[in-house]
């Protein structure tokens, strides 16, 4: 039977969603954008005054017909990795989000990202299996401008597996295009395989100029859209649960129905965290007991839209420690257990820092998330009936002397009910085992681990029509080489 | 290593007991010599076996099926071969091992067995449950150079002291040599009896046989 965890009935969903459609009907939605209001009006939505759009439920069901439902793909260099999202998948896709900083605990340097940080943690993350993809968002000084441009090149240089970015320019998104047409092998291709880029509602019920714009320039280019809303609980949001998911499901369905209006048909998906607004420090927290809480409930609030809902797991934690370990493991787990389709890891310190180490950390979480969810199967031969008569057959004289250290069951069985690792990262020795071996800690096992994988690991090279394409578009749109 | 052979030392690297019965059958049928079925293919694959459990590639269920699958391709081959013929390579040392009297734990023991007869010593497990004086008897009929004694229990660790004293008035104490394990047992018991040497695993156990037998 497979694990999942379920905290709302039917009733409670169907509640939340309908108080987000009566929020998109009659609070309505603030657009900073003649052109975006003057579709939604030519589509049957009312404007009332200070530009707030106040979108009817035929629209919003009209739109979601036309949305291609629970079937997103995620593309990379290689199509065999893709995350193709339709309802068939075993366990949740693990994203890790490449931040501005790179901390690095060992040496205790906590530094803004370099083009090398971000190498090497790609790479990483092109080498483990539990990892699904990389997320690009570094905004690194270095680079100026044209961020996702940068940014999307530097990645898939790094690794075959799918690629996203998120832009805060309308004007990086033609390069970034152009070269995931050339790594996808040409427009038609593309429609299949998208390029996919995040950017943000403002909440409340807001979408400023920058994110019109980007609604635009995704919709113009055929690009899929990540949504993102943040409606800290007590900030930007109700302070409770079925509120704040409400106005977030509120938030994202009106950028569903604008993309649908500007270019029906483009897949689109969101990426959602919960977030409280700490009241005594006055600082928006990300993985905090809500978290936990709304950590349980994704699962079924994306199965219930029939949206591919992705959520962020985001520590706040400034180093490595055992206030890390707890909010990973916590903020990991309920997502896991109910069913999550995407989680996307940020490291630590509130989304603004990353850690190689931490990639080994998660990758022996999400190995036990995804042991959870396969649960415990029940039959005759897991039963171990015969196996048992087998072992307690074996006798020294009128003693029993069997056991199952060198029995086939063990061997067919042991990997596949415990899925043990196979290296030393995480620590099974005697003490006196552990004193010889170094008396390590975590971090420095794990960190000998990601040194063992980057002198070993090489992703594979871009070919060289790409690498043309590449010199071609920094031409083209006269991009300077960082 | 030839065509014929490598299937043979793959099936062992692959745990599979009963290909390695029916290629090592059908190898013999062919007319390959079992003698070198046993040397190059049996043997040098459990080696490979050890060596891997050493080096914590493998899990211990991969070593003691690759080890059964290995004795079982050994059997084939003994049974097409007259005892005279096996030239196989010299014991790396030979060794009793047992559980002391009142004690019947067997599994650490069965464990340091396999691992040293993949390691290419010679093992004589006489059992559980096994009185001082038996593993003497033992020890002296075959010449071996080591007894090692396991026990579980603080009531039946005082049995491996009796070893020593049995060893002691058989005139053989450093003749044999003699190291002590099990939950009962750490270095300050050996210590304490005089026993030799001290493992508190069965991987340390191989390591320090390997050195002792080294310096023989």
């Amino acid at each position: 039977m497979r694990a999942k965890l379920e905290v709302l009935n039917r009733q409670e969903l169907d509640d939340i969603y309908q108080t987000a459609i009566d929020i998109l009907e009659k609070i309505g939605t603030n657009i900073e954008d003649d052109e975006i209001i003057k579709l939604l009006k030519d589509n049957g939505c009312r404007v009332g005054e200070n530009k707030i759009v106040y979108i009817p439920e035929n629209v919003i069901e009209k739109c979601l017909k036309t949305t291609p439902r629970g079937k997103i793909n995620i593309a990379g260099r290689d199509n065999s990795k893709d995350m193709v999202v339709d309802g068939n998948q075993k366990y949740p896709y693990i994203i890790s989000h490449v931040l501005m900083n790179y901390y690095d605990e060992l040496n205790n340097n906590y530094r803004t990202i370099t083009k090398e940080d971000m190498k090497r943690f790609i790479t990483i993350s092109d080498y483990l299996d539990t990892i699904s993809g990389v997320w690009m968002c570094t905004l690194m000084p270095d680079f100026k401008k044209m961020y996702s441009f940068y940014e999307y090149e530097l990645a898939i240089r790094n690794t075959t597996k799918p690629v996203c970015i998120s832009s805060f320019e309308p004007d990086s998104i033609p390069p970034a295009y152009e070269l995931a047409e050339a790594i996808v092998g040409g427009k038609e291709e593309l429609m299949k395989r998208p390029l996919t880029v995040a950017f943000c509602e403002i909440s409340p019920l807001t979408w400023n100029k920058y994110g019109c714009d980007m609604l635009k320039a995704t919709a113009k280019w055929g690009i899929q859209p990540v949504i993102t809303v943040e409606t800290p609980m007590g900030d930007t949001g109700p302070a409770t649960f079925a509120g704040n998911i409400a106005q977030k499901i509120a938030e994202l369905l009106s950028g569903l129905v604008i993309v649908q209006l500007l270019q029906e048909g483009l897949p689109v998906f969101f990426v959602v965290p919960l977030e409280t607004f700490d009241m005594r420090t006055a600082q928006i927290c990300l993985a905090s007991r809500t978290d936990y809480v709304y950590g349980c409930a994704v699962g079924q609030i994306e199965e219930y839209l029939n949206i591919p809902f992705f959520s962020p797991v985001s520590p706040d934690s400034k180093l490595l420690d055992m206030q890390e370990a707890y909010e990973l493991g916590f903020s990991l787990l309920p997502r896991i257990l109910s069913g999550n389709k995407g989680i996307v890891i940020h490291g630590l310190d509130q989304t603004h820092a990353i850690n190689n180490e931490l990639l080994i950390m998660m990758d022996e979480m999400i190995l036990s998330g995804r042991r959870m969810i396969d649960g415990i199967d029940v039959n005759k031969e897991t039963l171990a009936f015969d196996a048992l008569k087998d072992v307690a057959g074996k006798m020294d004289g009128d003693r029993r002397n069997g056991h199952f250290l060198n029995h086939k069951h063990t061997l067919k069985w042991f990997t596949k009910e415990w899925v043990p690792r196979r290296d030393a990262v995480i620590d099974k020795y005697r003490r006196e085992k552990w004193i010889e071996a170094g008396s390590k800690s975590f971090l420095q096992r794990a960190n000998e681990k990601v040194e063992e994988i980057l002198a070993s690991h090489k992703p594979e090279p871009l070919p060289k029509d790409i690498e043309g394409k590449i010199e071609e578009i920094y031409k083209k749109y006269n991009i300077p080489k960082v | 290593m030839p065509d014929y052979i490598k299937p043979i030392y793959n099936a062992v690297l692959n745990f599979d007991i009963d290909l390695v019965k029916k290629l090592v059958s059908e190898a013999i049928d062919k007319g390959i010599d079992p003698i070198e079925i046993m040397n190059e293919g049996l043997s040098k694959a459990i080696v490979e076996i050890g060596d891997k459990f050493g080096r914590e590639e493998i899990f211990l269920v991969e070593l003691m099926v690759a080890a059964d699958a290995c004795k079982a391709g050994v059997e084939i081959v003994k049974k097409n071969i007259l005892d005279s013929e096996i030239k196989a390579e010299k014991p790396k040392g030979v060794i009793v091992i047992g559980t002391v009297e009142g004690d019947i734990h067997n599994i650490g023991k069965d464990i340091l067995k396999t691992l040293l007869e993949t390691s290419g010593f010679e093992i004589h497990d006489i059992g559980v449950d096994q009185p001082a004086d038996n593993f003497i008897k033992k020890a002296v009929s075959i010449d071996a150079k080591l007894i090692g004694s396991s026990a579980l229990l603080t009531t039946t660790s005082p049995n491996q002291k009796e070893i020593e004293k049995k060893l002691q008035e058989a005139g053989m104490k450093g003749k044999i040599k003699t190291i002590i394990g099990g939950a009962a047992t750490n270095s300050e018991w050996a210590k304490e009896i005089g026993a030799d040497f001290y493992a508190s695993t069965a991987t340390e156990g191989v390591k320090i046989i390997k050195n002792y037998f080294k310096g023989e």
